[in-house]
């Protein structure tokens, strides 16, 4: 049996909608309508996922998943509109494993659902990890584009392996620079960040100028896409 | 200088005792020259001489020291110089007929130029009014707005008058409310508001001195122009009411009549600024009924036919053809979509409720993200990218940029044929980062450079590819919210060459 995926969504359409095409793709299915319904099927239920509308009637998106990450950790993939992207990153930040920004495509949330689940899944800690034509040795710190060594500074080694052990996932800014430059003054710190993704996608990209494997999620952070 | 200071110390204080004193320290200095020089004189130019200071002091500080002058005058003359010398009394009795002309002469030289005092004063204070007056209008035709004229109006009659003003207008329902005022009250909060909107309502002066609600603290006064009272202008008057109302109601009635003439034209101009907003949205509403009707329900039927076709004739469609009709949703919906976010992204525009999250980011980013989103249809141009080799980072929006991309690269596809070229250069110009985007469609005819940018227009040429007429007024709305410029450009050989000028910090 696949994994078990709670909607929560007030909208019927939607919940249709993914139900009919999530239980294609093998998952089961639970439903609910409001957020505290929502909270309640996750202490019940214990699904193996949680997709969230952030509009829902009667509570805000960000409280739902505040209730949930009280006792779990549960992944939870957000649905959120556009020209929201301050809340998007709020929920972000405080615990939410992604989000799709509706309109999506079935295909574009079925590839965030499996990212999800195979980080939630621990997957042994692999030596090496492959992301297309770049190779990451974590026990060797080498990295490696078409078989041939990619020099890195340490801080962009850091910021490659964080964003390859989360690949597929979108890292907020506040994310990415916590994890690679620890507690340091935030503001300073993301004008690094641009710096030094820039040059990652100089020495990683094939056309710096057209990313397709450190994609920029605008006003949210950065995805490192690990298939086309 | 010192002796200019105290003439002038003398002038100030005519009340004073000053006056008296210079003049009997002039007597005295005339008298002493003339015993020491002057007895060769005949008496009668001695009695001439004395009469030098009456002249001056009545001049100078009118009636009362010049009587003095023509006393004490009288008094050293017959002390002095007339015979008996140095004793007061008069051996000829017709040097009583002299002192007689000469307090005469001085009485009446002290009246006349009493006079000419006065009137020199009346014709200062009509200069300061007239000054004043001009003064107001020029302040008031400096301001635009009601508040301020307003606020003009009263600091201006508080400073010329000296007095508390309060300007009332007429409220919601009956009421007057207080809108601008200037002065120290003593008894605040007095303003009679039964008496103001009498005033109002009759446009006639009431309140004390005038005959009307004598009982009233203050004078008020209609703002009227000749149609209709606009307000009422309130002087805090009380113990003054008389004198004010006798000596400065020209002055007061004109106040008023310069500040309704001013509440009028700000009136009208706001009358005619709405009407030509609502002829405005009512040309725009037209536009954008026309142009979503259109544009909505073109890809609703395309929707709507191709589910219609699939559900009722599921057993004669081959796989092919349900492929097709399952594209031709998939396109309308998007199209739909884009059409949504439009409308979205103008309204806020227009509604003033753009905020602009501005972050430092870089061009080759957001020019990156705007390729990966356009990537299907980009798949059948040839896309050059010339980007300036570090380009410092904008101070934008990056999400908004963005959408400015999205939708000049998906115009320059739209009008341009498959396998044509488009052209893509950012550098940086004095602290301006320029970005451009050219094509080798259909471009646009001379003069219309400006147009395309206006809500809803669509070029004629233009008219037979799908669009609403908002993705480049939306790019000028976001850019110019910016501080930035765009403008289009006909290219010498074909297409449209679009450049965004955008500051750097």
């Amino acid at each position: 049996m696949g994994a078990k995926i709670l909607v929560v969504d007030d909208e019927l359409q939607i919940r249709k909608l993914l139900r009919v095409t999530l239980q294609a793709h093998g998952f089961t299915l639970l439903e609910r309508a409001t957020g505290s319904d929502g909270v309640v099927c996750v202490g019940m239920e214990r699904p193996d996922l949680v997709v969230l509308d952030l509009g829902l009637p009667d509570m805000d998106g960000t409280e739902v998943l505040r209730q949930i990450r009280e006792w779990s950790q549960v992944p939870v993939i957000v649905l959120s509109v556009r020209d929201n992207e301050d809340q998007t990153v709020a929920v972000l930040d405080s615990g939410a494993d992604d989000y799709i920004t509706k309109p999506f495509g079935m295909g574009e949330l079925v590839a965030r659902i499996r990212v999800a689940l195979r980080h939630a899944a621990h997957a042994a800690d692999e030596p090496v990890i492959v992301v297309r034509d770049v190779s990451i040795d974590l026990a060797r710190r080498l990295v490696e584009k078409d078989g041939r060594t990619i020099h890195l500074t340490p801080i962009e080694y850091d910021l490659l392996k964080v964003m390859a052990v989360n690949a597929g996932r979108v890292m907020t800014h506040h994310q990415l620079v916590r994890l690679v430059w620890g507690d340091q003054n935030y503001e300073a710190a993301a004008h690094y960040l641009r710096v030094y993704i820039g040059h990652l996608r100089k020495k990683v990209e094939n056309d710096p100028t057209r990313p397709t494997m450190i994609i920029t999620e605008p006003g949210v952070g950065y995805r490192l896409l690990d298939c086309f | 200088m010192q002796i200019d200071r105290f003439l002038q110390a003398i002038s100030e204080s005519r009340r004073g005792w000053l006056p008296y004193l210079a003049t009997t320290v002039a007597i005295g200095a005339l008298t002493v020259l003339l015993l020491k020089v002057g007895l060769s004189f005949q008496l009668a130019n001695i009695a001439l001489l004395f009469l030098l200071p009456v002249l001056l002091s009545a001049a100078r500080w009118g009636f009362g020291p010049s009587i003095y002058a023509a006393a004490v005058g009288v008094a050293a003359f017959d002390y002095f110089f007339v015979p008996p010398i140095f004793s007061f009394s008069v051996s000829d009795l017709r040097y009583l007929i002299s002192f007689a002309v000469f307090l005469s002469v001085a009485i009446l030289t002290a009246t006349l130029a009493l006079r000419l005092r006065m009137q020199v004063n009346e014709l200062r204070m009509r200069e300061a009014d007239t000054a004043a007056l001009y003064d107001l209008s020029r302040q008031m035709t400096a301001r635009g707005d009601l508040t301020g004229v307003l606020e003009a109006i009263a600091t201006h009659v508080h400073g010329t008058l000296r007095l508390p003003v309060w300007i009332a207008l007429p409220a919601d329902g009956d009421s007057m409310s207080i809108r601008a005022r200037a002065g120290q009250s003593s008894h605040d909060g007095g303003v009679d508001e039964a008496v103001c909107r009498w005033v109002f309502v009759h446009g006639k002066m009431a309140g004390c001195g005038t005959g009307r609600f004598e009982h009233a603290d203050e004078i008020y006064v209609p703002l009227k122009t000749e149609d209709m009272a606009r307000g009422v202008l309130i002087l805090g008057a009380r113990d003054r009411a008389g004198a004010l109302l006798a000596e400065r109601l020209r002055l007061i009635e004109a106040f008023a009549g310069l500040a309704a003439v001013a509440m009028a034209r700000i009136q009208l101009e706001k009358e005619a600024h709405t009407a030509r907003l609502s002829s405005e949205s009512e040309r725009l509403r037209t536009a954008l009924l026309d142009s979503i009707s259109h544009e909505l329900r073109t890809p609703l039927a395309g929707i709507i036919g191709s589910v219609t076709g699939m559900i009722e004739n599921a057993s004669v469609l081959t796989d092919e053809d349900r492929r097709d009709l399952l594209f031709t949703i998939r396109d309308s919906a998007m199209r739909m979509n884009r059409l949504v976010t439009n409308l979205l992204g103008m309204v806020r525009l227009e509604s003033g409720m753009l905020s602009l999250h501005k972050r430092a980011c870089d061009v080759s980013d957001m020019l990156g993200v705007a390729l990966r989103q356009l990537q299907d249809s980009l798949q059948r141009r040839t896309v050059v990218v010339d980007l300036q080799r570090d380009l410092p980072p904008l101070q934008a929006d990056d999400v908004l940029i963005e959408q400015v991309l999205v939708n000049i690269l998906s115009n320059a596809v739209k009008y341009s044929a498959d396998g044509s070229r488009i052209e893509i250069r950012a550098g940086e110009r004095d602290g301006t980062a320029v970005l451009t985007v050219a094509d080798e469609g259909i471009g646009i005819l001379e003069g219309d450079e400006e147009r395309i940018f206006d809500k809803f227009y669509r070029a004629e040429a233009a008219k037979k590819i799908p669009g609403t007429g908002l993705g480049l007024a939306i790019c000028r709305g976001i850019v110019e919210a910016h501080g930035g410029v765009i403008t289009a450009e006909r290219r010498s050989t074909a297409g449209i060459r679009i450049v965004i000028q955008l500051p750097i910090d």
